[in-house]
C-alpha cells in the first residue's frame, strides 16, 4: 500500500489532466467534427501565458491562470474565425488537416516566444507532500485531480444547463436544423473553439507544474489525450473522463511495476500502455466506452 | 572597309576570351587586374590567394559573420546543423550558435584569414535534434559548405559521418560523444575540444570519491540509451569496475516530451539504492529526477548527483527543484563557462556584452571554433583551403584555446592527445550561469590512469 497508494494518486493526477485536454477536443467535436491535432499547441501556448503573467508580470497565481485562460480562449475563437470557418462545408479530413497545420504554426510560435528558457508556472503546491491516509503524495498530483474535475464538470453544467450549451447541443445534433431555429452555429464554432483553448491552458498550467518547469517540446505530451478520447469516445465527456484516469492510472501503475515485475519488456513501457488500451478498446468497442454508435446505411 | 573591321573585332574578341580563360584558371583572386588583351606576354602577378574548391568562394560573404567584413575579400562558408526551435537541446543551440557566430565575428573584424571574410549564417539549418532531419540539411548544404562549424548531437552526427567522408567535410561536434576522439569512429573527420563524456563521468566520480561528503558506495547511471547518456553510464560504468565500487546499473529514460514524467527513472533510482547517480540528461529531466529524489522522504544526502555539460541550465533554479539541486547536485564540465578568466573568456564578454548569457552554450559554441580556426589558418599558410587539403592537416594540428583550455593537438593518439581536465562547479543562485567554480582544471586518478584505446559506447 505504501507503493500502490502514492502510485495510483499519481496517476490520478496525470489521468485527470489527459481528461481535460481530451474534453478539450470532444468539444470542438461534437461542435464541428473536426478533431482538433492544435490542442497540444494552445496547451503549451497556455503554459507559456500563465508563466508570462504569473513570474513575468507578478500577478497571483490564480488571477494568472485565469487571465491565460481568457487570452486563450480568445486565440482559440480568433483561430476557428481565421482557419476553420471558411472550412464550414468542406470534408472534415480537410478541416483535421488544416488543424495540424495551425498546431505547427502554434507550436512554432511558442517556441519562439519560450525560446532557450525553461519556463515555470509559479505555481504554490511545488514538490510539498500531504498525508492521505496515512501516506504521503504530492500535492501538485491532488491538484491537478481537483482543479481537472472541476473544470470538467463546469464544462459539463455549462453545457447541459445553460442555454448556450443547448444552443452549442443542437449545433452539435445538427447544423442546419439549429440554423434555422435561430442558433447563431458560427458563433458556437467560435464558441467551441474558445472553450476548447481555455481548458487547454489550464492543462497546460497541470503540466507546467512539473518540477523541471517546461520547454516547447512539452507539447508532445498532450497527445496522450488522442488515446483518451478514442477509448472514451471521440463525442463523450463522460467517455473521456473515465478514460483519462484510467489511462492515467494504467500508465503509473505500469512504471511503477513493470520495472520489478516484468523488466523483460525493456525501460519505459508504460509509454506505450496508453497505445495498448487504444488498441485493446478498439477492438472490443470501436465507438469506445461511453461514444455514439455510428451507423451508416450504405 | 567593313568586312576588314568585322575581322578585326572577331580576332579581338577570341584573344579576348583566352585572356579571359587564362585569368579563370590561373588565378583564383578577383582582385587581380585582367590581363589587358594584348599580344605581348605580361609578367605572372605574384598571388598568394590560397587555391580552394568547394564552400570558399571570390566573392564577398553573403552574410558575413556578426556583419563584419572587409573589402576584397573573398568567402569561406561554413555550416551549421543544430537544435534552434523544437528540440530537447534548443536552449544549448540557440546560445551555441550565437557563440560561433561571434567568434567568426572576432575573425572578421581581424581581417578575416588568408583573405577570406567567414559566413556562419547563410547555411545554418535547424534539425530538431532529429536524425533524418539532420542527414537531410546536411545534404542540402553539402555543396555549398567548407567545415561543418557544428554538427549538434551524437546519433545525428553519427547519421551523416559516411557521407562527410566521402564528401572530405569536417566538422567540430556539439557534443562530447567518446568516439568523437577515435579514427575509427569518425575517420578523423570530427575536430573535438574537450574531453568526452566517458571521462567526463570518470573525472567527476574521482572528485567526488576524494572531495565528497563521504567515499563513493555504488553508482547508477541515468540518460538517453543511444544518446550521450550511453557514453556517460560507460564512464561511470569503468570508474567503477576500476575502484572495485558497485555498479547498480544504467537506468534509461527518454526526454519529458516521449516519456512524460520521470517517475520511473525516479523509482528505479530510489530502489537501486545507489548513493551517487551519474545523469546524462536534458535540464528539465534532471530538475525532476533530482527534486523527486529529494521529495521522496529519502535521508538529506543520501542520493547525490552528477551531472555532464548538457544536463545543467540556469533557470533550473527558478524551478521547485532548486533547494534539491543546490543541495544535491555537482556539476563537471570541459572548461569554465563565460565568467572564467582565460584570454578567450575575455574575448567572449568582449563579443557579448556584459549580461552573462542565459546558459553555458554560448562559451562551447565558442570554443569548438578554435580547432577550426587552427585548421582554416593552417590551411591559408599552405596556400590551400581545398577540403581533402584541409583534411590532411588535422593530424597533428595544434590548437590554442586562448587559455580557455589547454593547447591540444588533434589526431594522433587520443590516449596521449585527448584533454582530461574538468571543472569542478557546485549550484549557486548568485552565480550567473547558476554554478560556482569548485576547483578549475581537476585532473582525475581513474580518468588520468585509463588506457583510452577505443570509444566508450557505440
Amino acid at each position: 500500500m505504501e507503493i500502490l497508494l502514492p502510485s495510483i494518486v499519481r496517476g490520478l493526477g496525470i489521468g485527470s489532466t489527459y481528461a481535460l485536454l481530451a474534453v478539450g477536443f470532444v468539444v470542438i467535436y461534437r461542435a464541428t467534427e473536426v478533431v482538433n491535432f492544435a490542442q497540444p499547441a494552445l496547451m503549451i501556448l497556455g503554459a507559456y501565458f500563465t508563466s508570462w503573467f504569473v513570474i513575468g508580470l507578478g500577478m497571483p497565481f490564480p488571477v494568472g491562470v485565469i487571465a491565460a485562460m481568457i487570452v486563450m480562449a480568445g486565440i482559440g475563437a480568433v483561430t476557428e474565425r481565421v482557419a476553420m470557418r471558411p472550412l464550414v462545408g468542406q470534408p472534415v479530413f480537410s478541416a483535421a488537416m488544416v488543424t495540424v497545420g495551425v498546431f505547427i504554426v502554434l507550436t512554432m510560435v511558442a517556441s519562439r516566444l519560450i525560446g532557450p528558457d525553461i519556463l515555470t508556472v509559479g505555481d504554490p503546491w511545488g514538490l510539498e507532500r500531504v498525508e492521505v491516509g496515512g501516506f504521503a503524495v504530492f500535492q501538485i498530483d491532488l491538484a491537478k485531480i481537483v482543479i481537472s474535475l472541476g473544470a470538467i464538470s463546469a464544462v459539463g453544467v455549462l453545457l447541459k444547463r445553460s442555454r448556450i450549451g443547448l444552443a452549442m447541443r443542437a449545433t452539435s445534433l445538427d447544423q442546419e436544423t439549429a440554423l434555422a431555429q435561430g442558433v447563431n452555429v458560427g458563433r458556437m464554432f467560435s464558441l467551441a473553439w474558445a472553450m476548447s483553448a481555455g481548458l487547454a491552458a489550464l492543462a497546460g498550467m497541470l503540466i507546467g507544474t512539473g518540477a523541471g518547469g517546461i520547454e516547447a517540446t512539452t507539447a508532445l505530451v498532450a497527445l496522450k489525450a488522442l488515446p483518451v478520447i478514442i477509448v472514451g469516445g471521440i463525442d463523450s465527456i463522460q467517455g473521456s473522463v473515465v478514460a483519462g484516469l484510467f489511462i492515467g492510472v494504467a500508465e503509473s501503475l505500469t512504471r511503477t511495476y513493470q520495472p520489478e515485475y516484468a523488466p523483460w519488456l525493456g525501460a519505459n513501457f508504460d509509454v506505450v500502455v496508453p497505445y495498448l488500451i487504444l488498441i485493446v478498446g478498439l477492438m472490443v468497442r470501436p465507438y469506445g466506452l461511453f461514444g455514439t454508435p455510428e451507423v451508416q446505411r450504405v | 572597309m567593313k568586312q576588314h573591321t568585322t575581322r578585326w573585332r572577331r580576332t579581338a574578341a577570341v584573344l579576348g576570351a583566352v585572356a579571359l580563360l587564362a585569368a579563370a584558371c590561373g588565378s583564383d583572386d578577383s582582385s587581380t587586374p585582367a590581363p589587358a588583351p594584348a599580344p605581348a606576354p605580361a609578367p605572372a602577378p605574384v598571388d598568394d590567394t590560397p587555391i580552394f574548391d568547394v564552400g570558399v568562394t571570390e566573392e564577398a560573404c553573403e552574410q558575413p559573420a556578426a556583419g563584419v567584413s572587409n573589402a576584397g575579400n573573398g568567402c569561406i562558408y561554413l555550416g551549421i546543423l543544430s537544435d534552434l526551435t523544437e528540440g530537447p537541446f534548443a536552449p544549448l543551440g540557440v546560445l551555441i550558435q550565437r557563440g560561433q557566430q561571434d567568434f567568426w565575428g572576432r575573425v572578421n573584424a581581424d581581417g578575416g584569414i588568408g583573405g577570406f571574410d567567414i559566413d556562419i549564417d547563410t547555411y545554418t539549418r535547424d534539425t530538431k535534434y532529429n536524425t533524418a532531419d539532420h542527414a537531410q540539411a546536411y545534404r542540402q548544404i553539402e555543396p555549398n559548405i567548407l567545415i561543418l562549424a557544428q554538427s549538434l548531437g551524437t546519433p545525428t552526427t553519427a547519421a551523416i559521418l559516411a557521407d562527410m567522408d566521402a564528401d572530405d567535410v569536417l566538422a567540430a561536434p556539439a557534443g562530447w560523444w567518446s568516439g568523437f576522439n577515435f579514427e575509427d569512429s569518425t575517420n578523423g573527420l570530427i575536430l573535438a575540444s574537450g574531453y568526452s563524456y566517458c571521462l567526463e563521468s570518470m573525472i567527476g566520480l574521482d572528485w567526488f570519491d576524494e572531495n565528497g561528503p563521504r567515499p563513493i558506495g555504488s553508482i547508477a547511471a541515468v540518460g538517453y540509451p543511444g544518446d550521450f547518456g550511453g557514453d556517460v553510464a560507460e564512464g561511470a560504468r569503468l570508474w567503477a569496475e576500476t575502484n572495485d565500487v558497485p555498479f547498480t546499473g544504467f537506468i534509461p529514460t527518454g526526454p519529458n516530451a516521449v516519456v512524460g514524467t520521470q517517475d520511473a527513472a525516479v523509482g528505479a533510482i530510489i530502489a537501486s539504492g545507489a548513493d551517487i547517480v551519474v545523469l546524462g540528461l536534458g535540464p528539465a529531466e534532471t530538475a525532476e529526477i533530482v527534486g523527486k529524489v529529494a521529495a521522496s522522504g529519502q535521508p538529506l544526502g543520501s542520493i547525490l548527483f552528477l551531472g555532464a555539460g548538457p544536463t545543467w541550465n540556469p533557470a533550473l533554479l527558478q524551478t521547485a527543484a532548486a533547494p534539491a539541486l543546490i543541495g544535491l547536485y555537482t556539476n563537471v564540465s570541459p572548461w569554465e563557462d563565460f565568467t572564467g578568466p582565460a584570454a578567450g573568456h575575455a574575448a567572449m564578454r568582449d563579443a557579448f556584452g556584459d549580461n552573462a548569457p542565459i546558459n553555458q552554450g554560448y562559451a562551447a559554441g565558442w570554443v569548438w571554433q578554435y580547432p577550426i580556426k587552427a585548421l582554416l589558418e593552417a590551411g591559408a599558410a599552405s596556400g590551400d583551403l581545398t577540403r581533402a587539403s584541409l583534411r590532411g592537416l588535422v593530424d597533428g594540428l595544434a590548437v590554442d584555446y586562448e587559455g580557455v583550455l589547454p593547447a591540444t593537438q588533434m589526431g594522433g593518439d587520443p590516449n596521449v592527445n585527448v584533454n582530461r581536465t574538468a571543472v569542478i562547479g557546485s549550484v549557486s543562485a548568485e552565480s550567473p550561469n547558476g554554478l560556482q567554480t569548485i576547483v578549475d582544471g581537476y585532473r582525475g586518478t581513474t580518468a588520468d590512469a585509463f588506457a583510452y584505446s577505443a570509444a566508450c559506447s557505440g
